[in-house]
């Protein structure tokens, strides 16, 4: 029973010996169910594993096989890396990094504890998260390698084996106010990374490195001239009403696309065939939209960007001129499925903050769906998909001379930076939601000598179908499909479903909860099968892996980032974390700060079945 | 920028803590001036009343036969109107630009502008905007939303310029928060010559010019702004204010202003501010 699995892992290691490319054994391991070797499992960031060992009817006699902390109290976003049998912790600043030994976790294998700017804390605008690591398998001269970010900007490669630094770089300049919290992203020979800190007037952009020396390949920005921009010559020639040349200047204000923001923190997914990356960019700056006028191209925007090159193929603006502080960077997930005129086509997924999930031609960046996560979406009645364009609804705006009432969603989304799922055997995607809405009340309070402050006071809430009266309700989990628009199945839940979902081939889904839960529903009907009570709440998403013939779910605790800040600082003002405090008020009556994984398994099988596995042998 | 905002946002009528005032007169003893006052917006007001304004506070309620009363607020000066004025916490604040539309304004106390300091052995004697020694300069301190901001907008250099002033305040995020330049440092930043210029309204920085070490002079800024749009003005009568249903109240600091202005003078010229004569 412990050896179904056997043939597939032997299969790609023979597969792995012939192959060139590190790209394609990233691949080939990607494709294996005993590895999880990026943040999505594979380059279409489905979330989706094949393993059936756990599945609908047995999935309730799950228990923890083992555990581990950080050791650190901060929001745990992202999810562990399992790559030939050891798994890769990271954790939110001081940025921790561990490996163990799946076979025997009871030692650290290796652990890597950076010494950073302290600084970088108080530069961070919401908790000190950490989203992930990059595995890049070696060529034979070079060995594996595990990319990791710093929050204070830093970007560095470890030998995988040995955890020893094999480069280091600055990436984002701490001192003029960029940090790191994205995870790095291996393409090819290529480790990816983003930017943070748009509150602060970074100027998004997008860098690829020699995985080897760390040299820069290329930088694309997501404002300014054309050529920073990295604009291929047929940029949007397939939807030249998407906008094309000279935007990145003609759509801003004199200079302030040199201080706009759009970075991209979030999560990418890469198309061997289009050799195009994808990937948001984040909200324009600064943040109060009176300073900006314009539409800030090329903030908020779906990219699709040649790997080798940067040069942009496409680029699609879904929030023009934003008001709500909907930063675009959220996950994109591809899948192959044949559109309602039967024509079999490739396409990218994103559920974005604003709260419309979007799937476009990801050949061409045509754009096919534009769908509420929830129909209580307000602040737009519908997109229009010859124009690509938000038909707002001004009620819902957040201009200045406006008192905006129950604006859906809130500033934080009704998705956020939840690594979500896709189940292509089912065609449904398994979307983890935030329903929360909000009060905007704008102020401008005039001081002396000419001086001024424009602000708003934000108050967020559980949205139209939460319990207002008690603030619960404000989260929700859903089956979609993307082809029909239609939602198979959605369930409420007390808090938002910030982590993200897990999709298996065991017709289930899985996810945790901000109170604590890591939970597995049936995927076709959503029925709640199986749950775990977590030491902390959950804003990371599930993996699985299977290891000598056991298949194993992973999950990181630790509650924290922008739903958590009120409890991992301390906070009561409720319009505080712009209205978050108010809205998650009755979080901690449900859990506290905590840090680390549970991995769990039938019967909780697992290593420390042989009990004599890590004792103490004298000689 | 900052008259386009704030006419837009008082014309249609929104304005912060709403303009709905209490029609009930203050309920201060009338032995007591109460005087909402921050606990740091030094050099102007201090938790310990260090600040010139403290002083002149109790210089007016003293000419008023008052007990000066100062009601301490933790949050910054900016936010006294709304939550303190307005709430009936306290009846009067100081220094206001005369005129300010929420608020009944008494006759200016004082008027004065903003300068340059620069270091003395800089030698750097700007007298108008054109200057090109302006355009090489990227090191420029001034505070988020001011005169010096607009015009720095103005003249091409607030993009290039703008990393430096957030590294005044550390990059603390700004998403939707008030946050300060504190002002001895930006003089501080002028004396260890990280910052080429400081632009700031002279009451702002003059005790910390005054006391530096190293030799710093204030110039007065030019006023010749001939770019286009609305003119950024760089000079400010400074008033008391009270709620406008206070008339009284208002007279009574008219009166005591009046009386009380060589005494007044004297504190601004210990505190080193160089006034402008006033406007009319």
């Amino acid at each position: 029973m412990r050896k179904v699995l056997l043939s597939a892992t032997a299969l790609a290691t023979a597969l792995a010996s012939t192959l060139a490319l590190a790209n394609d054994k990233l691949v080939q391991l990607s494709q294996s169910e005993e590895n999880w070797v990026m943040t999505g499992k594979n380059y279409n960031a489905n979330n989706f594993s094949k393993a059936t060992q756990i599945n609908d009817k047995n999935v309730k006699q799950l228990r923890p096989a083992w555990t581990f902390s950080t050791g650190v109290l901060n929001g745990h976003e992202g999810t562990p890396l399992v790559v030939n049998g050891t798994m890769y912790i990271h954790s939110p600043f001081p940025n921790l990094t561990f490996a163990l030994d799946l076979a025997n976790p009871t030692r650290i294998k290796w652990m890597d504890k950076p010494k950073q700017n302290a600084a970088a804390r108080a530069v961070a605008c919401c908790d000190v998260v950490n989203r992930g690591l990059a595995y890049w398998p070696g060529d034979g001269k070079v060995p594996a390698l595990i990319f990791k970010t710093q929050l204070d900007g830093h970007i560095v490669a470890l030998n995988a084996e040995t955890g020893e630094t094999y480069w280091k770089l600055e990436n984002s300049d701490i001192r003029v106010g960029s940090t790191l919290t994205i995870a790095p992203y291996v393409v090819k020979d290529y480790v990816i990374v983003g930017s943070s800190g748009a509150e602060l007037g970074v100027r998004g952009y997008l860098t690829a490195y020699d995985v080897k020396t760390g040299e820069q390949k290329w930088r694309a920005y997501a404002t300014g001239p054309d050529e920073e921009l990295r604009l291929a010559k047929d940029f949007n020639s397939a939807n030249p009403h998407y906008g094309q040349f000279g935007l990145g200047l003609k759509t801003w204000e004199g200079e302030a696309w040199k201080i706009g923001g759009g970075t991209n923190w979030g999560w990418y997914a890469f198309d061997p065939a289009t050799d195009l990356i994808y990937f948001g960019s984040g909200n324009p700056a600064p943040w109060n939209e009176t300073m900006r006028p314009g539409d800030n191209k090329w903030t908020m925007t779906i990219w699709g960007r040649n790997v080798d090159t940067g040069m942009a193929k496409f680029g699609y603006q879904k929030t023009p001129h934003d008001e709500w502080d909907y930063a675009g960077v959220n996950v994109m997930m591809l899948s192959e499925q044949t559109d309602k005129a039967g024509k079999k086509r490739k396409l990218l997924t994103h559920p974005d903050r604003n709260g419309i999930i979007y799937t476009l031609d990801r050949e061409n960046g045509d754009l096919i769906s534009a769908d509420k996560l929830d129909d209580t979406v307000n602040w737009v009645k519908s997109v229009d998909l010859k124009t690509g364009l938000p038909l707002r609804d001004p009620e819902f705006a957040t201009r200045m001379d406006h008192n905006g009432r129950d604006i859906c969603p809130s500033a934080m989304g009704y998705h956020n930076q939840g690594h979500d799922s896709y189940n292509p055997d089912k065609q449904l995607f398994f979307l983890g939601i935030n329903h929360i809405c909000m009060d905007w009340e704008p102020f401008m309070l005039p001081y002396r000598a000419g001086q001024f402050f424009v602000g708003a006071t934000l108050n967020m809430y559980p949205g139209p179908k939460g319990d207002r009266q008690n603030y619960e309700g404000l989260g929700q989990i859903k089956a979609y499909n993307s082809i029909t628009g239609e939602y198979k199945w959605d369930k409420m839940e007390r808090f938002a479903v910030w982590g993200g979902t897990l999709a298996t081939a065991g017709n289930l889904v899985f996810y945790g909860t901000l109170d604590g839960f890591i939970k597995a529903r049936n995927a076709d009907t959503g029925d709640l099968l199986w749950k775990f009570k977590l030491p902390s709440g959950v804003i990371g998403h599930p993996m699985t892996y299977t290891h000598k013939g056991t298949q194993y779910v992973a999950i990181f605790y630790g509650v924290g980032g922008w739903p958590g800040i009120g409890l991992v600082q301390d906070l009561e003002d409720p319009t505080a974390g712009l209205g978050a405090v108010g809205a998650f008020k009755k979080l901690a009556n449900y859990t506290q700060m905590g840090g680390g994984i549970m991995v769990f398994s039938l019967d909780g099988k697992g290593p420390y079945d042989d009990i004599n596995l890590g004792e103490y042998a004298s000689n | 920028m900052f008259l386009r905002v704030f006419h837009r946002f008082f014309r249609a009528g929104v304005c912060a803590g709403g303009l709905a005032l209490a029609s009930l007169p203050a309920a201060a003893a009338p032995e007591s001036l109460r005087i909402c006052a921050s606990e740091i917006e030094a050099p102007y007001s201090y938790k310990d009343g260090s600040g010139f304004e403290n002083r002149i506070a109790e210089i007016v309620a003293r000419q008023m036969g008052r007990k000066a009363d100062f009601v301490w607020s933790p949050r910054a000066a900016i936010y006294l109107v709304r939550d303190g004025l307005d709430k009936n916490e306290c009846d009067v604040v100081m220094g206001l630009d005369s005129g300010d539309e929420r608020v009944l304004t008494t006759r200016p106390y004082y008027r004065a502008g903003y300068v340059f300091v620069t270091r003395a052995d800089r030698d750097l004697s700007i007298d108008t905007w054109n200057d090109p020694r302006l355009k090489q300069m990227n090191s420029i301190a001034m505070g988020y939303a001011s005169s010096a901001e607009a015009m720095i907008k103005k003249i091409g250099k607030y993009e290039d310029n703008a990393n430096y002033v957030y590294s005044l305040t550390d990059f603390k995020s700004r998403r939707n928060q008030y946050i300060r330049v504190d002002p001895a440092r930006m003089v501080n930043e002028v004396a260890q010559g990280k910052a080429d210029l400081a632009i700031a309204f002279a009451p702002e920085v003059a005790r910390y010019v005054k006391s530096s070490t190293v030799p710093l002079k204030m110039q007065r800024v030019p006023a010749d702004d001939t770019g286009s749009g609305e003119p950024i003005p760089f000079q400010f009568d400074q008033s008391m204010a009270v709620r406008k249903n206070d008339r009284a109240l208002l007279d009574a600091l008219n009166a005591a202003l009046a009386a009380a202005a060589p005494q007044i003078q004297k504190v601004l010229s210990d505190e080193g501010i160089p006034v402008v004569p006033a406007a009319s």
